[in-house]
């Protein structure tokens, strides 16, 4: 196995969520992102230097979980994981190998068909707060169903920016009958940025309450009745 | 027998209670939809006993003492909640939540507690206990110079020298499977074979202590009989077979204040005599949910005077209830049943509350609808444990209970000798300064080696392990005393009369503060730690360079330190017999106290500062587990379970939102975290399934938050029945969350 293959960037790995797909799963969060978006609330992974790790290493580490996968898995994650194409590729291939079904969260900016075909299902995150170009989701929806993988959508409601009418009804005409959820915008990520020492872009937008999202979510089934 | 209908067996020759399980009990794999809301009677009753739990909270905890009698089995008259509304009745004094005293274990204690809270011992008992020696006189009479001065400094902890040392667990259920006249027959037999032997001074003892237990019996039968019940025969259907059981729980908690009176493993015998009832049409479900209800009514009811500060110890006042649930038969069948659920069943029907103390054994081969209930149950009331079976039951077979938290035994067969615990923590720091006390300056163990300017590794390790020899020593001899004194002075005399006459018995040890220790050993090791001298040139506080790993990130580097100290101070206490033939096990336990023992405790090297509380149980030191909850639970687990067979416990608190994003999703994420948790070999894992900022708000206003409960080590407390130093502890514990 040549090096680029078998090492990696990462920023961290986090072992023990209930809702990084489906059970209980490891969270990789890969170093680097093809996306700058000024809500981000994992800058370490776009602006930290990230660590090299032996895939061999990540394995091992990742299949001490093996007994609390009965449903759930491993989510790749980040920063942008299709931005390590090898190394991502060699990861979910090794995974599956161990019975690990693999999730794979993505902006879906990278629509690459061996990359979505390594992974058992897709978390896409559609990021219609700075732009109303959905062409990339298009697409990506397109290839899943190609390959008969599964796409659960989420989308960060930040107020007064994108939870419009308009922004809703075309978030809806991507994510059609599939799994959706409005992720909330929060500010816990405000440490993140000060230790960065880069100043958070969306600083003096408020957070997304309670009200916001069912207001969200009522124009949301609104438009999908 | 004249239970015609049960299937006949080998338990009808003998006395074993477990044969008559095996043969009769009908396991139940469906799901919770049978089960029943509470009557209007429970909740009637029920609204009486929270007005009495309401009037006891505002009278500072104490709502009556009777100061006048001895409690034991016949000194006080029959006591009612509401005598029209009860099924099972029996109080443990003649009135609800009236407490009775004690002084079995020590009068001072007895004393004092009623002081504390407004009452005064009377003359009359005072003067009875003139004359008496205590289970306390009598270790006092023995301990040594040293013994004395490490029980002082916080060395050794908890050691049950002034109270009953409880953790032993009658086998309840005999009474109602046998009667008392046919228990009273069977002892008298051993009596005759006792006699035949060498009158030695173990034979004489075993003799005078089966003369106690038969007259115990006696008292047993006559205590029903003020209620006006004759239990000297076997109970004939589930109310006298639930009833019969808790007089003999009642009996064991009037005669002894054993910090846990523990009730074994109930649910599945009772479910047999209810299903027959149910089957024979003189039950329905609902009138079954009411009989488990009224039951469990009891057992929140049962008290035990205590002192403030030992109320503070183990943050409020519980009485370790524990109740087993669940399990799988050694034929591979399910022991749960569908009394399992109805016992869970109370939690909904009665509100949450901490006793009893509802303990799941869960095995990877539980049905999965009662994992899913379980999990369901907890994510509602925080209100269980869940202990491994797949782990336990090859040791201590298909018919064991749970005493205290985490300590299992054969019931009726093993009984344990409760040791309480040794500060790991401040075991290194005495090693760090030469065997002097940190907090004192006192030499307590022989003097040693002082260790001066950057701590190298190989050293530090070697004086532990020399210290290690040291205490262990004095702690199993220590240990001896105190178990002899209690034997000859406060014996269980009802609950030994319902175990074989031959037990095994275990001398159940315990270390607390070992994240610390494992932390600070690994700093050691890993980074550069400097001791910071005072002008004594005993050490206040470390420097530290560079960073090391830490306990509860699943990194072996320092998960093998962990491991490697229990198996050594397990190893060594085995190097001092113990009393009575008993057999050394080890807990890694510290119930509530890691906060007095964090007190007590100078500063480590691993950065903790002097007083800061330890994590409990074999808990990773607060926040310190950062790689998410399945490499903090990953580190628990390698603890061995082999050394550590008096139980590990880990409490383990995970917000809602983390755990999933609806109760199914949270109850389901439950089911695989334990699945995973228990199939590496893990023992024992309290849930909290919380928000911090619930208990920040309950903290700041306990009256609009009357009912919370949380698990602590091993068992499970209202949170307002913390002292305030608990509940910032208990804030300050890691909470896995993501962001």
């Amino acid at each position: 196995m040549n090096e680029s293959k078998g090492i990696g960037s990462i920023d961290s790995v986090y072992c023990g969520s209930g809702v990084d797909g489906k059970g209980l799963r490891c969270v990789v969060f890969f170093s680097g992102c093809n996306l700058r978006c000024p809500f981000c609330h994992n800058p370490e992974t776009l602006y930290g230097k990230g660590k090299k790790i032996e895939l061999k290493d990540l394995l091992e580490k990742l299949k001490r979980y093996k007994p609390y996968f009965r449903r759930g898995g491993v989510t790749i994650s980040g920063g942008e994981p299709f931005l390590q194409k090898q190394f991502y590729l060699n990861l979910c291939e090794s995974l599956r190998q161990e019975g690990i079904r693999v999730a794979v969260e993505t902006n879906g900016h990278i629509v690459d068909e061996a990359m979505i075909d390594a992974a058992d299902e897709l978390i896409v995150d559609i990021k219609n707060q700075e732009t109303d170009d959905y062409a990339c989701y298009q697409k990506l929806r397109k290839v899943c169903a190609e390959k008969g993988k599964r796409i659960s959508w989420t989308n960060v409601l930040i107020p007064g920016v994108n939870d419009t009418q308009i922004k809703i009804e075309n978030l809806c005409s991507i994510v059609k009958d599939d799994d959706f959820k409005f992720l909330p915008f929060r500010k816990l990520c405000l440490d993140k940025y000060k230790n960065l020492d880069i100043e958070f872009p969306y600083s003096e937008i408020r957070e997304a309450d309670m009200d916001d999202l069912n207001c969200a979510y009522s124009l949301f089934n609104g438009v999908k009745n | 027998m004249q239970n015609q209908e049960f299937k006949t067996g080998e338990y009808q020759n003998k006395i074993d209670v477990r044969d008559f399980i095996q043969k009769n009990y009908t396991p139940y794999e469906g799901d919770s939809g049978f089960l029943c809301g509470a009557t209007e009677r429970t909740k009637k009753l029920m609204n009486k006993v929270n007005d009495l739990l309401k009037a006891e909270s505002e009278k500072g905890g104490v709502l009556d003492v009777d100061t006048e009698r001895v409690s034991s089995l016949l000194s006080y008259p029959a006591g009612y909640i509401d005598r029209d509304k009860e099924i099972i009745v029996g109080l443990q004094t003649d009135a609800p939540l009236k407490r009775g005293v004690n002084p079995f274990g020590g009068i001072r204690m007895a004393r004092q507690s009623c002081e504390a809270y407004g009452y005064k011992l009377s003359e009359k008992v005072e003067e009875e206990f003139s004359y008496k020696t205590t289970h306390n006189d009598g270790v006092f009479h023995v301990y040594t110079d040293e013994m004395k001065a490490v029980r002082h400094a916080g060395l050794l902890t908890g050691l049950p020298d002034a109270y009953g040392r409880g953790r032993i667990i009658g086998d309840y259920r005999r009474v109602a499977l046998y009667g008392v006249d046919r228990l009273i027959e069977e002892k008298e037999k051993d009596r005759k074979e006792y006699g035949k032997k060498l009158m030695d001074e173990s034979n004489i003892r075993t003799l005078e202590e089966l003369y106690k237990q038969i007259d115990f019996l006696k008292k047993l039968k006559d205590m029903a009989l003020l209620y006006g019940v004759d239990i000297s025969k076997p109970a004939q259907n589930a109310k006298e077979a639930i009833q019969w059981t808790y007089f003999a729980y009642l009996a064991a908690i009037k005669e002894q204040n054993g910090a846990a009176m523990s009730l074994g493993r109930v649910s599945t015998f009772f479910d047999i005599y209810i299903e027959r009832d149910i089957a024979e049409g003189k039950l329905t479900e609902e009138s079954a949910q009411e009989l488990v209800d009224d039951f469990v009514i009891k057992l929140r009811l049962s008290r035990q005077l205590r002192t403030p500060e030992y109320n503070d110890l183990f943050g409020g006042d519980p009485t370790w209830t524990t109740e087993s649930i669940g399990g799988m038969g050694e034929d591979g069948r399910t022991l749960v049943t569908k009394t399992s659920y109805r016992i869970l069943n109370t939690l909904y029907n009665l509100g949450a509350a901490p006793e009893p103390n509802l303990t799941v054994l869960w095995s990877e081969n539980l049905p999965e609808a009662f994992k899913n209930f379980c999990a369901k149950v907890s994510v509602d009331t925080d209100s269980i444990q869940y202990e491994n079976d797949d782990l336990m039951r090859p040791i201590y077979g298909d018919d064991y209970g749970i005493a205290c938290c985490v300590s299992a035994m054969k019931i009726g067969k093993q009984m344990q000798f409760f040791g309480a615990r040794c500060n790991l923590a401040k075991l290194l720091l005495l090693a760090l300064n030469g065997g002097k006390d940190e907090k004192s300056g006192k030499q307590l163990a022989p003097e040693g080696e002082s260790f001066k300017g950057v701590l190298d590794y190989n050293k530090v390790r070697a004086a532990y392990s020399k210290y290690m020899g040291w205490l262990c020593n004095l702690y199993v001899n220590t240990l001896n005393v105190i178990h002899y004194m209690h034997d000859k002075y406060a014996y269980e005399k009802i609950q030994m009369a319902l175990h074989d006459t031959e037990v095994e018995r275990f001398l159940a040890c315990g270390v607390a503060g070992l994240s610390v220790a494992v932390d600070s050993l690994s700093a050691i090791k890993y980074a550069k730690v400097t001791p910071v001298y005072d002008e004594n040139g005993m050490i206040t506080d470390f420097e530290r360079e560079g960073d090391f790993p830490k306990f509860g990130n699943d990194d072996d580097r320092v998960d093998e330190i962990a491991k490697e100290l229990v198996e050594e101070f397990s190893a060594t206490l085995k190097k001092t017999s113990a009393y009575r033939g008993a057999i050394h096990t080890l807990s890694v336990l510290t119930i509530t106290s890691n906060v007095v023992y964090g007190k007590k405790t100078g500063a480590t090297p691993d950065g903790r500062a002097a007083g800061e509380p330890f994590a409990p149980g074999a808990n990773p030191m607060h926040n310190r587990d950062v790689s998410g909850a399945l490499a903090s639970l990953n580190s628990v687990a390698k603890i061995p379970y082999a050394c550590c067979r008096d139980g590990v416990s880990n409490t383990f608190s995970i917000v809602p939102s983390a755990l999933g994003e609806n109760r199914e999703d949270r109850a389901e994420n439950l089911c695989d975290l334990l699945d995973g948790y228990f199939a590496q070999g893990a023992h024992h894992l309290n849930v909290n399934v919380f928000d911090r900022e619930k208990l920040i708000a309950a903290m700041e206003h306990p009256e609009l938050y009357p009912n919370i409960t949380i698990r602590v080590s091993g068992y499970a407390v209202n949170f307002h029945k913390l002292s305030k130093a608990h509940q910032m502890e208990v804030i300050k514990r890691t909470y896995h969350e993501r962001v």
